[in-house]
């Protein structure tokens, strides 16, 4: 144990004191071979001279193995050896000598504490010989033999202390550092710049089981590098040593050679050391034997983390694939998978974007679905995908744009259905894993996609089929304002069974049908085309309601297959007698708002149609005065899951009282409040119709041509009821207009007219009717046409024609009776 | 829009009696094509032709012009043409105006009306 480390190494320690005794010695025996006193005892010299020069081989043979004390002991044994010499050889010089030596000696390499014994040894040796031989001159000879040196030793030792004190830290330092690097857990070892090793530390030792005695001496290459590096080992070095900068440092893994022969993988950190212009190269060397096999570890360890994650996701794709092609075999539509699909495809391959192409029966392809845009150089890449029919990367594409691409057919029997294509988020790119991943997806995709469409083609038909059962338009009726709306089910992929129709009838009434079949797809919709043209044909030929609503039944009794039924409304609105008559099979009662406050039409309800052979249906009647409207609507407008019909109802009720009166803007709002914005559960139709109120004045233009008769009439009869005639006031003025108007068509037609005008006022009892046309009359002929201006005038009290410079106007006049007048 | 006036032909009588239902409006709009189809409805054999007007909302001189076409025709094939028209209702008063009665009979119903034929 050492309080403070040594300044000197105790080799050198060793090393000196070898010197020293080997100097003496040969000194000694150089005295003999001058001429020298004779009582020197020539034998005894020899003999002392030989135990100094064995003292000295030894300490330095073992002065790798030599401590402290052992120089100490040396020391001792000169001090043993010089006195018997002088003892026994007779007096000489040798002894001041050897005495400023010993001097010099233990100053230099010992403490002054263990210094100062020494010298005391040696001066008490000394007084004993001089004592012993020269017994007169021995205090002056003494004095001056110990003065001198132990002055010198003093003078030595400050000067050492001096420069220690400078040095001290330096040397402390290092040897510190020297201390360190030997009990460092890493080799150090320095070589010159041959590879010769200088220094060899006590983890050198461990590491590659040579002692530091074996290696230092030893090439470096011949020691610890196995054979095949040998080369490369000596060119590093040189590199090194040849560098510009003093300081070079560099790292590099590499086999090492035990002594046993063992071989491990060991990183060298080696530098080049200059001292003045001596260069060494010093390296530690670490064993990383065991930092490789965590690493390896570790790497394994990722790789089957990534490995499970990677299976994972494979298996949620799966999972989801086949969701998705449930959901098709569920009948969601084409978008919606498509759209599903993308979205998924694009989270499995964290990939920029997605998309799907269509392939139409020519196998062109087309934008099916896309997460975000088309992508860049997608249509082409799709191409080849599909040409090739199988799945590819772009990147042996060098024409590619956009990054790397993948892309997979999408196969069903064999025929390209599609192609997906997923991009990459740059600067990734898609490899062999990406490529089987979605070759995996496309197998369920390809699935998905062909049952999707035939569903679609299914649907789409019906949908058609549905579509044209529903008036193209709603008939212009005058007086009266229709509105209607359609909304078939969001979720619903069948498409549903409602409908409506809107018919004009005789006398300017108008039937409304709305009504709703149970039985949804092709099925109910042939049925609702049935239902509808029957009931067109039934109510034409003029039966009342209720035995339309009968024959209907019939119709469905006996013609519809497994007991398919029906519920519906078929309303009559009469605008000229202000009435509205109404026949219910099993449907929710109509809506009637009178001045803003609706009122269901209860009453005459009875089973669905379908359901009995004969069941009675009856007809009721309310008044419908102008400026009151009727709403008909299906069960998908107030059936909620979960709800209450009832409540259903009432909400409408309470929908339709703030609504505004308009019926196109009373169908927005109803569908606005009523059907979720996600889309009806249930298909809705709405049929709303407004008695609109009636002017004072009656004007109206039609175009000249002869289908304009009927609606004309319609209005007229409207208003002359408002206007106060009677049932067959009515009938006779509209007839002497309607012969008027007729004329209108057919001159003012045939003279380049393209309308006419007709108006109406009541003054007093007095209803008087122009029509205007922009043609003349031609001279009136006996026959067919005179009948007509013969109706006007019997029907009429005055028929006035009148030429002018733009038309004809023929003017009626009608004093109306105050019964009501029937003629 | 759908032709405002509806034709309906029954045969009565072991097909010797044609009865014709019309209802709706007849006006210059459907009175040519009405006119053709009731023609075409009966057959050279037939004895006669009941044009039954009592569900009829509606005739102007069009529809009036087309009946008296058509007693002519039958006429001449010498086969008969009744009208059946209730009285009181607009029809009736209109060919009560054009004395339709002095081409053809008109009845206050149908029965009456294939009876006077057979």
């Amino acid at each position: 144990m050492r309080a403070l480390p040594e300044l000197f190494d105790v080799r050198i320690k060793a090393r000196s004191i070898a010197y020293l005794f080997g100097a003496g010695a040969i000194l000694g025996l150089l005295t003999l071979v001058f001429p020298h006193s004779p009582e020197v005892n020539d034998l005894a010299l020899v003999l002392l001279a030989s135990a100094a020069i064995v003292v000295a081989v030894v300490v330095w043979a073992s002065r790798d193995y030599i401590r402290d004390w052992h120089i100490h002991a040396v020391l001792v044994s000169g001090v043993l050896i010089v006195s018997l010499a002088n003892y026994y050889a007779g007096p000489s010089t040798l002894y001041p000598l050897f005495y400023m030596w010993a001097s010099l000696y233990a100053f230099y390499f010992f403490r002054p504490v263990e210094a100062f014994a020494h010298m005391t040894v040696v001066a008490v040796s000394y007084a004993i010989v001089l004592a012993i031989q020269d017994p007169d001159s021995a205090i002056v000879r003494w004095l001056l033999a110990v003065g001198t040196p132990l002055l010198a030793g003093l003078l030595i030792s400050s000067l050492l202390r001096r420069l220690s004190d400078r040095a001290q830290l330096l040397e402390r330092s290092e040897a510190r550092t020297r201390l360190v690097l030997d009990t460092a857990p890493d080799a150090f070892i320095t070589l010159d710049r041959d590879g010769v090793i200088l220094s060899w530390n006590v983890a050198a030792e461990r590491l590659f089981g040579w002692r530091a005695s074996e290696a230092i001496g030893k090439t470096m290459r011949a020691l610890i590098v196995p054979s095949e590096f040998g080369e490369r080992h000596d060119e590093r070095r040189l590199a090194l040593v040849a560098s510009d900068s003093p300081l070079a440092t560099e790292s590099f893994e590499v086999e090492f050679i035990r002594r046993d022969g063992s071989r491990f993988p060991g990183e060298a950190t080696v530098s080049k050391v200059d001292i003045g212009g001596e260069v060494f190269v010093s390296g530690f060397i670490t064993d990383v034997t065991e930092r490789l096999r965590r690493l390896a570890e570790r790497e394994a360890l990722l790789r089957e983390q990534a490995a499970r994650a990677e299976a994972e996701r494979v298996s949620e794709l799966v999972r989801g694939l086949q969701a998705l092609v449930d959901a098709a075999l569920a009948h969601r539509t084409l978008d919606e998978i498509l759209r599903e699909l993308v979205t998924q495809v694009r989270g499995v391959l964290d990939a920029e974007a997605a998309m799907i192409y269509l392939a139409d029966e020519e196998e062109r392809l087309s934008v099916g679905a896309s997460t975000a845009g088309e992508i860049s150089g997608g249509h082409d890449f799709a191409e080849r995908v599909a040409e090739a029919r199988e799945a590819m990367l772009s990147r042996d594409d060098p024409a590619g744009e956009g990054g790397p691409l993948v892309g997979v057919p999408l196969l069903a029997e064999g025929e390209v259905t599609g192609v997906l294509v997923a991009c990459a988020t740059p600067p990734r790119v898609f490899g062999g894993e990406d490529l089987t991943l979605l070759r995996l997806a496309a197998e369920r995709v390809g699935l998905a996609i062909a049952h999707a469409r035939v569903y679609e083609r299914e649907h789409k038909i019906a949908e058609t089929l549905q579509r044209s059962l529903l008036p193209d338009h709603l008939p212009t009726l005058p007086g009266l304002d229709v509105a209607a709306r359609y909304v078939p089910a969001a979720s619903e992929a069948e498409v549903g069974g409602d409908w409506y129709d809107v018919i004009p009838m005789a006398g300017g009434a108008v039937g409304l049908v709305l009504g709703d079949v149970a039985g949804k797809g092709l099925a109910g919709a042939s049925m609702v085309g049935r239902l509808r043209s029957a009931l067109r044909a039934y109510a034409l030929e003029g039966h009342d309601g209720a035995r339309v609503v009968e024959q209907l039944n019939r119709l469905l009794w006996t013609e519809a297959e497994d007991s398919q039924m029906a519920t519906m409304l078929y309303v009559i609105v009469d605008p000229a007698a202000n009435s509205v008559r109404w026949v219910n099979a099993g449907h929710p009662a109509p809506l009637m708002v009178v001045a803003g406050e609706p009122a269901f039409l209860e009453g005459a309800g009875s089973v669905p149609l379908g359901v009995l052979p004969f069941p009675t249906y009856e007809e009721i009647s309310a008044p419908m005065n102008p400026g009151s409207t009727l709403l008909l609507y299906t069960d998908g407008l107030v059936e909620r899951p979960g709800e209450n019909i009832d409540d259903g109802m009432a909400e409408l009720a309470a929908r339709v009282r703030e609504a505004p009166e308009d019926p196109d803007a009373l169908c927005d709002h109803l569908l606005a409040t009523l059907v979720p914005a996600s889309g009806a559960m249930d298909d809705v139709a709405i049929l709303t119709l407004r008695n609109l109120p009636v002017p004072e004045r009656f004007s109206a233009e039609f175009p000249a041509e002869p289908e304009s008769l009927a609606p004309m009439r319609s209005m007229l009869r409207r208003w002359l009821s408002h206007a106060g005639a009677g049932e067959m006031e009515i009938a006779e003025i509209t007839t002497a207009c309607g012969e008027a108007a007729t004329n209108a068509i057919e001159h003012g037609g045939a003279s380049g007219g393209t309308s006419f005008e007709v108006s109406g006022s009541r003054n007093g009892s007095e209803v008087e009717l122009a029509v205007r046309d922009h043609g003349s009359w031609r001279e009136e002929r006996p026959g067919d046409h005179g009948r007509g201006l013969d109706l006007m005038r019997t029907l009429m009290d005055t028929v006035a024609v009148e030429p002018t410079e733009e038309g004809t106007i023929v003017s009626l006049r009608r004093r109306l009776a105050a019964n009501g007048g029937s003629a | 829009m759908d032709d405002l006036v509806h034709v309906q032909i029954d045969e009565r009588e072991g097909e010797d009696v044609v009865v014709v239902r019309l209802t709706g409006e007849l006006d210059i709009a459907g009175a040519e094509a009405t006119g053709r189809r009731i023609a075409e409805a009966v057959p050279s054999s037939a004895l006669g032709v009941v044009v039954d007007m009592t569900d009829l909302e509606f005739i102007d001189s069009s529809g009036v012009s087309m009946l008296f076409g058509l007693a002519r025709r039958v006429g001449s094939r010498r086969q008969e043409l009744r009208v059946v028209a209730p009285a009181g209702r607009p029809v009736a008063r209109v060919l009560q105006i054009v004395e339709f009665d002095r081409a053809a009979p008109v009845h206050a119903d149908v029965d009456s009306a294939v009876a006077e034929i057979a």
